[in-house]
């Protein structure tokens, strides 16, 4: 077979299988418009990449998608650079934590566990979450009940606070608080699991921001291209975690799905891939956990000695 | 596979070289003014492959450690057969050994004990199981075998960490890191013998030693050493290079190839 050494992870993966696991989540991610970030990671786990290599290699995937995507929204007018801008310093801030964390934690043997920990907590409760809303769209459609809305902005703790900002192409005055609270969240997200964020991004930009949904999806993509990047090289500088061949496997492939996923998706009704989609999202999440609750048959490991940086 | 067949030819035409310097060992005896001791055996040894090249193809490789016995005397029927321990050693590294414990159902890593110099790679190969060529004693001396790592002491009395080596053992066994080969020498006639080992996708790189001892009757005849190097080579070393020596130069061509990629799969894709 095709099998090609990868000169960070120091294994040998098959090359179609890396070029299919990059097509197949860029295809997910075509079809449902998520980042795809959550379910790569995992399955880069799964065939053997070490955790922390799958995680910081996954980050620099997504500049790649990110990149694609944000352009796409900016052509139509929908990113608004300044709440960009800010949800960036505050991602700065977030991943250079979070990749600090990181560091500390595999000088402790307890990084790959923080990783699946994060991991099934995080796909646990979004899997769990979209599952519950996709049933329940799809009971009222049944009914024949029409799908409710998002109800109009209203006024929330979050305008409050003080050091307010104007945001003009949210039409937004609020203050930077909440919003580079949100970034460094993200920003952590990102460095400490390898995911665009997007999932969280965009339900936080919704919900607690209320950003009007046309820039959402263009903002949060903007901003994702810079933590991504800053976390990429905030890898490869204290981690050296980047996999530069898997990376560029991985966006091929990743290109390509994503294009005949975006056309699949056009063809398919929403709530039942959403279903789908929370389906596969709990079924990653419990082999995760599976792997941390089942006995190991040996309950040694060994790996070598790092010593933290900070 | 074609390298074997060569590597075995080389070995045969050695086999020639060995009679030629007998002949000649002969001759220096007989020559009036030579020492009168009759020379003892000498075992010469050498690898197949002296340098191993990591590339994109790398999935492991197989090296042979092929030698010959320089002054073996004529065999006598009472004579014991010799044997030979192949003793293969890769760059040491610092590590870790950690016990999985389990914490509100979780598995997680508890106690943990460091373990310094230990060889990245270590395979002995035999020519029959290691305690019928030598005694233990002789053996430990020379350092072969896994007993003879650094792993601390054999220690009964301290269980725990009697289990952490036993585990960094086992768990460099299981990655074919560490591995013991009885019968993986055969001699080819009297003076010359080959070995073969597979070492695995994941060897560590650096500079091996590959150390050939000859035993007869459980004493230690002659010991000869060779090197062999395991490098990353081409774009491979250029990666690994770059990752390590220069990563901020690396870290950012990671980005920017992202982002060109990125681009390029917009500007390829764009429907507007």
């Amino acid at each position: 077979m095709l099998q090609v050494y990868l000169p960070i992870a120091e294994i040998s993966v098959n090359l179609l299988v890396i070029l299919m696991l990059g097509g197949a989540v860029g295809f997910l991610s075509g079809m449902f418009g998520v980042g795809g970030g959550f379910l790569l990671t995992p399955f880069l786990m799964f065939l053997g990449i070490p955790p922390a290599i799958a995680v910081a290699t996954g980050a620099n995937q997504i500049v790649a998608s990110s990149v694609s995507g944000a352009l796409v929204q900016w052509r139509r007018g929908n990113v608004d650079t300044t709440m960009g801008g800010v949800l960036i310093v505050g991602g700065l801030f977030g991943s250079i934590l979070g990749v600090l964390l990181v560091n500390v934690l595999k000088s402790y043997g307890q990084a790959d566990l923080t990783i699946a920990l994060g991991y099934v907590t995080f796909l646990g409760t979004i899997g769990s979450l979209m599952l519950a809303e996709s049933v329940r769209a799809l009971r009222r459609e049944k009914a024949g009940k029409p799908v409710k809305g998002r109800r109009p902005g209203e006024h929330s703790w979050v305008h409050g606070l003080p050091f307010k900002m104007r945001f003009h192409r949210s039409k937004l005055y609020i203050s930077a608080i909440p919003v580079l609270l949100i970034g460094a969240i993200v920003g952590i997200l990102v460095s400490v699991l390898g995911v665009g964020g997007g999932f969280l991004m965009v339900p936080a930009m919704i919900y607690i921001l209320r950003m009007p949904t046309s820039v959402v999806i263009g903002t949060s993509l903007f901003q994702i291209i810079f933590i991504t990047a800053a976390v990429t090289m905030l890898h490869a500088v204290f981690n050296q975690t980047i996999d530069i061949l898997l990376a560029f496997l991985l966006i091929i492939g990743g290109v390509l799905g994503g294009q005949y996923g975006a056309r699949a998706g056009q063809n398919l009704r929403g709530e039942q891939l959403r279903a789908l989609l929370a389906i596969m999202v709990l079924a990653v999440a419990i082999r995760l956990l599976i792997g941390l609750v089942v006995t190991p048959d040996d309950l040694y490991t060994i790996a070598p000695v790092e010593t933290a940086r900070w | 596979m074609v390298g074997l067949a060569h590597h075995i030819r080389r070995a045969v035409f050695g086999a020639f070289t060995v009679t030629a310097v007998l002949m000649g060992g002969e001759a220096v005896a007989q020559s009036p003014g030579a020492p009168e001791e009759i020379p003892t055996e000498q075992v010469r040894s050498d690898i197949s492959t002296r340098e191993i090249a990591i590339q994109s193809n790398f999935t492991g490789i197989e090296i042979v450690i092929f030698g010959a016995i320089d002054y073996a005397p004529i065999a006598e029927p009472t004579d014991a057969p010799y044997d030979v321990i192949v003793v293969i050693r890769g760059p040491t590294q610092d590590i870790v050994a950690r016990r999985k414990e389990r914490i509100a159902g979780i598995w997680l890593n508890g106690a943990s004990k460091v373990f310094h110099d230990i060889p990245g790679f270590y395979a002995v190969l035999s020519t029959r199981p290691l305690r019928a060529i030598a005694p233990e004693e002789t053996l430990e001396e020379l350092k072969i075998g896994f007993a003879a790592l650094d792993l601390g002491v054999n220690d009964k009395t301290l269980p725990a960490d009697e289990l952490f080596r036993q585990a960094v053992i086992r768990n460099k066994e299981e990655h074919l890191l560490f591995q013991y080969l009885d019968n993986a020498v055969t001699f080819i006639g009297r003076s010359l013998f080959r070995g073969e080992v597979d070492m695995p996708v994941n060897v560590p790189i650096g500079l091996y030693t590959a150390e050939v001892l000859l035993f007869q009757d459980g004493k230690l005849l002659s010991r000869d050493e060779s090197t062999l190097n395991v490098q990353k080579v081409g774009f491979e070393r250029g990666v690994y290079t770059l990752a390590f020596q220069h990563p901020v130069v690396y870290g950012l061509l990671a980005v920017a190839i992202a982002l060109l990629m990125g681009l390029g799969a917009w500007a390829l894709f764009r429907k507007d």
